[in-house]
């Protein structure tokens, strides 16, 4: 059998890696990287804007009808939720199935779930009104002896993001702390080694530390699985325990869960195309790893057209003239632009990466991750927005526009995220360098690669 | 049961297959009594016991394809299990032809005047009729026939000539291999189980039988090599780290069945439409619920704690047990699906169950025995199998 191909490029040592990965954040900051901040936080002055006024004035600024009571903040809180599924997914379920090429994108992916989870966590909470008492939300004991209400899916949402923010956070912070000692030692001034000091915990890299460290990801890694796919199916509930037809269906939980993970891993695509070409990190992230995130990009885009299939044939076999009427008016109805949308963004597209030549094509990967994207936000709003707008009652149908309000506040949100990925790219290491090492041949005292083979 | 240890191959295959056949055949026999006695009992009985062992071969389908299309190297050893498992597939197109003359017995949608007056089963005619129904089931088996014996041949082609391009070969017929499966499957499901009832519909209910199914192809690939193990065959080869794996793969199995059936009840459960609660309804009047709650203990809880231990995951001993267990709930799983549609009322054991189920299973066990004392127990060609036997978890 052929050697495998090592899946780090060149042959670097442990100090190649380290110089080069430390070497991003310790370089003078690149005047592109100001430009693209400057940027992202105009962006985020724009969200900031948008939600004072939406305070201001109140949700009547958004382009919600009457039937359409739910518009873009739901949508954009899913599609935001959706892509920070990828973090983990990368992080915990392919550490347990031993996918080491794992290692060269986990530390950007989860860094990127946290992102996408704090910007879908601003629409729940400012679509309340009165975000004043949003505090609400909260099962907190009161003098008014007023609770939520245990029984709506929209509590479940409040613990199951939440809680998975806290156990990603975790993640990501326990899997940081070697490579937080390696900037801690490396620092040449003096507050900097302070703060990266406090950061790494006391870490020395000692023989028993490292024991604990391991269990303790393992752990991590055990309790992070389950909420991959519990959050995503709490937020499909939200639809799902209604009896609306295009709503109301069996498989959503695990249709969504597909679906997250399918944006997810789109987004953790465009991303680090971006990055590796400024930061010349072709060596570390090879095609071969962008290759093998597109190979589930294929697969779980097929799971979501599966779903799409299994939805239409039911509504039809059902024999129930709204669900019939639901799906047969999504796809030639007032909104079939947007279903079409959908279809040939997460469907068609991806089946482009049953061709290796169209997988390891830098620029086709690109342009199908950003598709696949669009195609997620639409897939949400086609959900949302059919669904409500011709509902049982013909006299009260209408067609749900967005204001400038609603568009404004969903591009600030990316103002938000993206200000976030770029500080965190500035000041932290944006590669575990720890995990990139231990697949490097160096780290196999075996020496398999080298020729004596012991057999 | 002992091993030519140069050639991989069975010397002396037991007594299994001879006493597999001759209880398969008395059940066939109890059957056709079954079958003049009480036609509509048997067939439904003969159904749950039919989809029991088909569900299982489907699944060694699966997973061999899955193998290939992950590139897995733990699981080389343990793929001519799946294999031959898989290679029961022709048997079961056979077995499927008595199901032909029970359609009037099984599915009330196959009766013109029932649907003359029956509005929606009307709607459905496109769909459930008898012409349509068996065009759908001759395809099923021909997809499947046709997969399984592709990947079967290349397997062991490669067992002579060690050719790594085979590797890519069965890959190349996996990867589209596994959609027509995802499609199959699903239809089958509804086919066969979900119209039934066919006034129910679900769309999740395809990928609750698939994932009740592979988590019974694991038990059984288990239990296979656990009983090799105790007559020391391959014990060094199928070491602890690979029932370790097995085990895990169980548990995750066990997880995702539960993730399945809750998503399913729980979403009828909290929308509370007539037309969708009635399925369980029926499935909770009187003693059905006893075999509901068994299920939600037997087939979930119990697997779901005693799986979760290492300890238990990495004794060969304990997990045969675990897998008998499974496969019992796999069963019953299965039973409670099917037989609810002629007793409503409540649970209504029929000796023609363990007769259907010990007469298709003796066939399917003597087929499997047949197959594998046919072959190498290990693809012995496979370019991974060095890495798979010195596989170690950490």
């Amino acid at each position: 059998m052929p050697e495998d191909a090592p899946l780090i490029a060149g042959h670097p040592t442990f100090g190649d890696i380290t110089d080069q990965i430390s070497g991003i954040t310790e370089r003078r900051t690149p005047p592109v990287w100001y430009l693209a901040l400057g940027a992202a936080v105009s962006l985020l002055m724009v969200l900031v804007g948008s939600v004072g006024y939406l305070v201001w004035e109140g949700v009547g600024i958004w382009g919600l009808n009457n039937p359409v009571g739910w518009g873009w903040a739901i949508i954009n809180f899913v599609w935001w939720v959706g892509i920070g599924h990828a973090g983990t997914l990368i992080s915990a379920i392919l550490f347990l199935l031993r996918q080491r090429w794992r290692t060269s994108i986990n530390r950007f992916a989860e860094a990127m779930t946290l992102f996408a989870i704090s910007c879908a966590l601003i629409f729940p909470a400012i679509h309340v009104g009165r975000i004043w008492v949003v505090y609400w939300m909260f099962p907190v004991p009161n003098q008014m002896g007023m609770w939520p209400n245990f029984r709506s899916p929209l509590l479940w949402d409040v613990f199951a993001v939440s809680t998975y923010f806290t156990a990603s956070l975790l993640f990501w912070y326990t899997g940081l702390i070697p490579d937080l000692a390696t900037f801690r030692d490396r620092a040449v001034k003096k507050i900097k080694k302070y703060i990266f000091g406090a950061l790494a915990l006391g870490w020395r890299g000692g023989n028993r530390q490292w024991r604990h460290y391991e269990l303790a990801y393992l752990i991590l890694a055990g309790i992070s699985t389950p909420l991959v796919l519990s959050v995503h199916s709490v937020v499909s509930t939200d639809f799902a325990v209604s009896i609306l037809p295009g709503w109301h269906t069996t498989i959503f939980p695990p249709y969504f869960v597909a679906g997250a993970i399918f944006s997810g891993f789109a987004m953790v695509v465009t991303l680090t195309i971006v990055a590796r070409k400024i930061f010349s990190l072709e060596n570390i992230i090879t095609v071969n790893h962008l290759e093998k995130m597109t190979k589930v990009i294929l697969l779980t885009g097929s799971m979501v057209g599966y779903a799409y299939g299994m939805e239409f044939f039911i509504a039809w076999y059902s024999g129930n003239i709204y669900e019939q009427f639901v799906f047969i008016n999504r796809a030639f109805g007032q909104y079939a632009w947007a279903y079409w949308i959908m279809i040939g963004c997460n469907v068609i597209v991806p089946q482009l990466f049953w061709f290796r030549k169209l997988r390891t094509s830098i620029t086709v990967m690109f342009l199908a991750s950003i598709l696949i994207n669009i195609g997620m936000w639409f897939e949400r709003f086609v959900i949302v927005v059919t669904s409500l707008a011709q509902d049982f009652l013909p006299a009260s149908w209408d067609y749900y526009k967005p204001t400038i309000w609603d568009i404004s506040t969903f591009v600030g949100s990316f103002g938000l995220f993206f200000t976030l990925f770029l500080l965190f790219i500035r000041f932290l290491p944006m590669i575990s360098m720890t995990e990139v090492k231990a697949v490097l041949p160096e780290a196999d005292p075996h020496n398999y690669r080298h020729g004596d083979r012991h057999e | 049961m002992k091993i030519d240890r140069e050639t991989y191959r069975l010397i002396d295959n037991g007594k299994i297959g001879s006493i597999a056949l001759t209880i398969g055949l008395m059940g066939l026999v109890a059957g056709t009594v079954g079958f003049i006695i009480d036609r509509e009992q048997f067939f439904h009985a003969y159904l749950t016991a039919f989809i029991f062992w088909l569900s299982l071969s489907l699944g060694g389908l699966f997973f061999t394809m899955l193998h290939h299309i992950v590139g897995a190297r733990w699981s080389v050893v343990l793929r001519r299990i799946s294999e031959n498992i898989m290679a029961v597939m022709p048997l079961m197109a056979l077995l499927a032809v008595p199901l032909l003359f029970g359609l009037g017995d099984l599915y009330h949608w196959s009766h013109e005047d029932i649907i003359a007056g029956n509005k929606l089963l009307q709607g459905k005619a496109a769909y459930l009729n008898t012409t349509f129904f068996i065009i759908r089931m001759v395809g099923y088996f021909i997809i499947w026939l046709v997969l399984s014996r592709l990947l079967y041949q290349v397997s062991l082609r490669q067992d002579k000539g060690h050719q790594v391009s085979l590797t890519r070969k069965m890959r190349l017929i996996s990867a589209p291999g596994i959609i027509l499966f995802a499609v199959t499957f699903t239809f089958a499901s509804f086919d066969w189980l979900m119209s039934l009832d066919a006034h129910w519909y679900s769309t999740i209910f395809g990928v609750y039988v698939f994932s009740g199914s592979l988590l019974g192809m694991l038990a059984l690939m288990t239990i296979i090599a656990v009983t090799w193990r105790k007559n020391h065959i391959l014990d060094k080869d199928i070491t602890v780290e690979h029932y370790h794996d097995l085990g895990k793969l169980m548990f995750a199995f066990t997880i995702f069945w539960g993730y399945m059936a809750f998503s399913q009840y729980f979403l009828i459960w909290y929308g509370n439409i007539p037309e969708e609660t009635l399925w369980f309804l029926h499935r909770w009047e009187n003693s059905w619920k006893i075999v509901s709650l068994v299920i939600v203990f037997g087939h979930f809880v119990i697997p779901f704690f005693l799986l979760f231990p290492q300890v238990t995951k990495r004794r060969p001993g304990m997990l045969l047990f675990i897998s008998l267990w499974l496969l019992l709930m796999h069963w019953l799983d299965l039973y409670w699906l099917v037989l609810p549609t002629l007793h409503p009322h409540g649970v209504h054991f029929s000796w023609l169950d363990p007769a259907t189920m010990l007469g298709t299973g003796g066939l399917f066990i003597w087929y499997l025995g047949r197959r594998t004392a046919a072959v190498p127990l290990l693809p012995t060609g496979d370019p991974h199998l060095e890495t798979s036997k010195h596989f170690i978890n950490h």
